[in-house]
């Protein structure tokens, strides 16, 4: 069936309700790959095979992962006019109780997490019901207290293989409006008045490069999503695409639409088989239901969205390397200018927007430029996914308005260190990005307030230190990620990294002399201002700023004979 | 201003607080060259794009007080350009460059000249050796030869391989390679020289490219083998088929003899 008419539309969506609260007990199994690696797949299959022999009234779905990571596999039992119930830690043992439970309407109590009596999805609202009053609420959880969902709203509550589930919550309902009823320049004016930024790392306005892609010569243009995602302990992008593909989908047909480009690509790696099986499900649901292909929602327009997929190197994250990647080429940066917009993916201009940035999208359609500009900080606004992960003690994924703190983000919701142990710092950026004190924790977590304290946003990436860690070993596992992974073109990248790792080896091996930390020094700083891509110039950053702020950890490492 | 015989405008830059004229859409570096304000560079070749991957000719831009590090051999020539060349910072930069090269290619003799010329004689960083290098130890991996190869002769027969601190360049998988032509274009880009290649008899032996060996025509009339085979039909398939029939087998030097015959038979018997 093509959905064309608004009638058609709300008819999708009704069913689409009727599966997220069938009249009947739903279990949701977490299987993200947070879920699935601690035996998701495994639950599921097992409840399954319960529901099936036993022939039980239950209905069973794969829902995305609600972003506890550390608490999966998760599992939400919704039974009808009740609370949604989060269970923590179910394993396959605990498969039977499950399900017996659930059909005599309870959980089993010693893996509550908390409960949810209604839910804001943001583009629509769910009332769950009442119930459980010994469970806490969702809101009574730290973890969950301090965040605020507008990217992960679905995630982990819709089965992100059911595109009718994600138009039950109200999904695409921001692409009809915005491709039936309003301008092209309208939405762009739209998206630049709610001052998204970027979130691949660094920032750029997001209406802007549309602008700039719109007004660029030629009939043909791309869009492009980049999901590459390679810095180590970021994951918010795989979980997006894994958790609710459909937002990327109709962030990208709203943008598609606003410039006027009927090609869209999503460049992702292939190390992420469970986010590339999601997202072909979806373009197939999608092209079904005629929200890709000729002529969507019968306004004449045509889009269609190609999957390409990456060797998982981390310079194909880089836009120019990453259109030689898609064409088939070495992925290796060129000089800039020109930009992608002007010469891009096959010569063509092109839009290239991070996952996230994308994901954006529909709200800010959905809910208007004022209500999205309202969260977040002035400059700063909407909030930002972070995958916390290192030395903490609650790892997952954290949403929260930009210009939160870091202490916040670490203590309120990261509850500190892991086992007891102190926090010492935290690394944000990935490999690009730089190490920052406790005592910096003060610091908004914004763009350009990272900047000013020697890191970057980067994509998401926090990884927490605490005191057992040695923060020159933490710069040379980052220069060693980074030379590994430099394209070799230019000498500053190739040459220098490999030197600077040469001289870190000495160093944390016990060798290093009192030059040699002056010399890397002098080598970061190379390194940093002749690189010819972001790569190069940003890789010192973990060395600059372990040097700046625990330049003691150097010094201890250095003999006194030396 | 025609003095340059250019049908381009002549705009004003400013170079080390200097005032120049200069061609606008000029590439900086070759009007530096020009005016003789010395930058050192490895990676540029007017026949090709500029490929920004030597960084020994980054100068600062200046605009509006704020200066960028830039490679002059992408910047663009435009009136009140303005543009440093030997600042502090960049002498320094430039050094550690000298530095990291001096360590990649310990053998080459340009580079250790073009070094000594900035004032760098030695190098901090460990120096690379390796055995039976194809490339002597002199490839400073500017990849001129790849893309002359690729981009001008349409070959590919060689290209990067690896990546990081381990690319290398040569054919794929370290084999003779039947594409390549043995123009020896690659040879002649060379920065360092340290691409080998060697005529044996009726053969061109490309030694830096897993010993292609590539077969060379031989002269109809004198008996000497002159240029390869393939690089001769290439050339060849661009002509007038009357004249390819003429010189198809002749050495460039039977050629002219041939040639000036015939043009000096043209002329009126008076
Ligand atoms: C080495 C390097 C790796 C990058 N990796 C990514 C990535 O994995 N994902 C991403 O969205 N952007 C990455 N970027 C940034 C992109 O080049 C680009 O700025 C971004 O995708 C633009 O999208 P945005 O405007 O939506 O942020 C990387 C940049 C560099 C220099
Ligand atoms: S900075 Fe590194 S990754 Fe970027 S072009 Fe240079 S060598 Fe390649
Ligand atoms: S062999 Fe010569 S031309 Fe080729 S990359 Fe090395 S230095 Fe450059
Ligand atoms: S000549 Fe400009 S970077 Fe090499």
């Amino acid at each position: 069936m093509r959905i064309q008419t608004p009638e058609d539309l709300d008819s999708v969506r009704k069913n689409g309700l009727k599966k997220i609260q069938p009249g009947r007990p739903r279990i949701g199994i977490g299987t993200s790959s947070c879920g699935i690696a601690v035996g998701g797949i495994a639950l599921y299959d097992r409840i399954n095979e319960i529901v099936q022999n036993e022939n039980h009234d239950i209905s069973l779905v794969k829902t995305g992962c609600i972003g506890f990571c550390k608490e999966e596999p998760i599992v939400s039992v919704s039974i009808p006019g009740k609370a949604l119930v989060l269970l923590r830690k179910v394993h396959q043992e605990d498969a039977e109780k499950v399900i017996s439970l659930a059909l005599q309407g309870d959980v089993p109590s010693d893996r509550v997490l908390c409960k949810i009596s209604d839910w804001d999805h943001i583009t629509g609202n769910l009332v769950y019901g009442n119930g459980f009053d010994s469970i806490p609420e969702y809101e009574e959880i730290p973890f969950f207290a301090h965040q605020k969902k507008v990217i992960l709203r679905d995630s982990g509550l819709i089965n992100p293989e059911d595109i009718d589930e994600y138009i039950g919550i109200g999904g695409y309902f921001a692409s009809f409006k915005a491709l039936t009823s309003m301008e092209p320049d309208a939405i762009i004016d739209e998206v630049k008045r709610s001052g998204l930024r970027g979130r691949g790392g660094a920032g750029f306005p997001a209406g802007l490069k549309w602008e700039i892609t719109k007004k660029a010569p030629g009939e043909e243009k791309y869009i492009v999503c980049n999901a590459d995602e390679g810095d180590p302990g970021a994951y918010m992008n795989r979980n997006e695409m894994e958790s609710d593909p459909h937002m990327l989908l109709e962030g990208m047909l709203i943008g598609a639409f606003a410039m006027g480009v009927h090609e869209g690509l999503i460049y992702i790696r292939a190390e992420y088989p469970l986010a590339i099986e999601r997202l072909m499900l979806a373009l197939e649901q999608a092209r079904l239901y005629g929200l890709l292909g000729k002529n969507i929602f019968n306004t004449g327009f045509d889009f269609d969205i190609r999957i390409a997929t990456g060797a998982g190197a981390f310079v194909c994250g880089e836009s120019t390397a990453l259109a030689a990647s898609i064409e088939g080429k070495t992925g290796r940066p060129r000089l800039r200018p020109p930009r992608l917009t002007e010469k891009g993916v096959f010569g063509k201009p092109t839009d290239l927007n991070n996952v996230e940035t994308w994901c954006n999208v529909p709200v800010i359609i959905a809910k208007g430029a004022s209500w999205y500009s309202s969260i977040g900080a002035k400059g700063n606004t909407g909030t930002k996914v972070f995958s916390l992960v290192g030395k903490v003690d609650n790892v997952g994924m954290v949403e929260v308005p930009l210009g939160t703190s870091l202490h916040s983000i670490i203590y309120d919701i990261g509850n500190g260190g892991a086992l007891g142990r102190e926090v010492k710092a935290v690394q944000t950026g990935g490999p690009s990005g730089g190490c920052i004190p406790v005592r910096l924790f003060d610091t908004p977590v914004d763009f350009e307030n990272l900047n000013k304290v020697g890191t970057m946003m980067g994509s998401g990436g926090l990884v927490v230190m605490d005191e057992d860690t040695n923060m020159v070993d933490i710069a040379r596992y980052f220069i060693n990620f980074a030379s590994g992974e430099s394209c070799g073109k230019c000498v500053p990248c190739r040459e220098g990294l490999k030197h600077m790792l040469l001289i870190l080896n000495r160093i944390v091996a016990g060798k290093g002399t009192h030059e040699d930390i002056n010399l890397l020094k002098e080598l970061s700083e190379t390194v940093q201002k002749t690189s010819l891509c972001g790569l190069g110039q940003t890789a010192p950053n973990p060395v600059l700023t372990t040097m700046q702020y625990f330049l003691e950890e150097y010094d201890d490492l250095i003999s006194p004979e030396a | 201003m025609s003095l340059f015989g250019s049908m381009n405008r002549m705009v004003t830059i400013t170079i080390n607080k200097n005032q120049y004229l200069a061609e606008e859409g000029e590439i900086f570096l070759l009007t530096a060259m020009r005016l003789n304000i010395d930058i050192p560079h490895l990676c540029y070749e007017k026949a090709l794009e500029p490929y920004g991957a030597c960084r020994l000719c980054m100068v600062d831009v200046v605009t509006c007080g704020k200066t960028t590090m830039t490679p002059a051999c992408t910047i663009k020539v435009h009136n009140g350009l303005e543009i440093l060349t030997d600042t502090p910072e960049i002498i320094k930069h430039r050094s550690l460059l000298f530095e990291l090269y001096l360590a990649e290619a310990p053998k080459s003799e340009v580079v250790r000249e073009m070094a000594a010329k900035y004032g760098v004689t030695k190098t901090r960083f460990l120096k690379k050796i390796v055995h039976d290098d194809p490339l002597l130890g002199k490839c400073i991996l500017c990849g001129l030869c790849v893309r002359v190869c690729n981009e001008i002769m349409g070959t590919c027969a060689i290209n990067f391989i690896n990546r990081g601190p381990y690319t290398v360049i040569n054919t794929p998988f370290f084999e003779q390679n039947p594409d390549c032509a043995g123009c020896a274009a690659c040879a002649q880009v060379c920065p360092t020289n340290a691409i080998v290649f060697d005529d044996r008899g009726s053969n061109r032996i490309m030694q830096s490219w897993s010993h292609t060996t590539v077969p060379l025509a031989t002269c109809s009339s004198c008996r000497k083998s002159f240029a390869p085979e393939k690089l001769m039909q290439k050339v060849l398939n661009n002509l007038e088929p009357e004249i390819i029939e003429e010189i198809r087998t002749l050495c460039p030097e039977c050629r002219r003899k041939l040639i000036t015959r015939k043009e000096v038979g043209k002329i009126p018997k008076s």
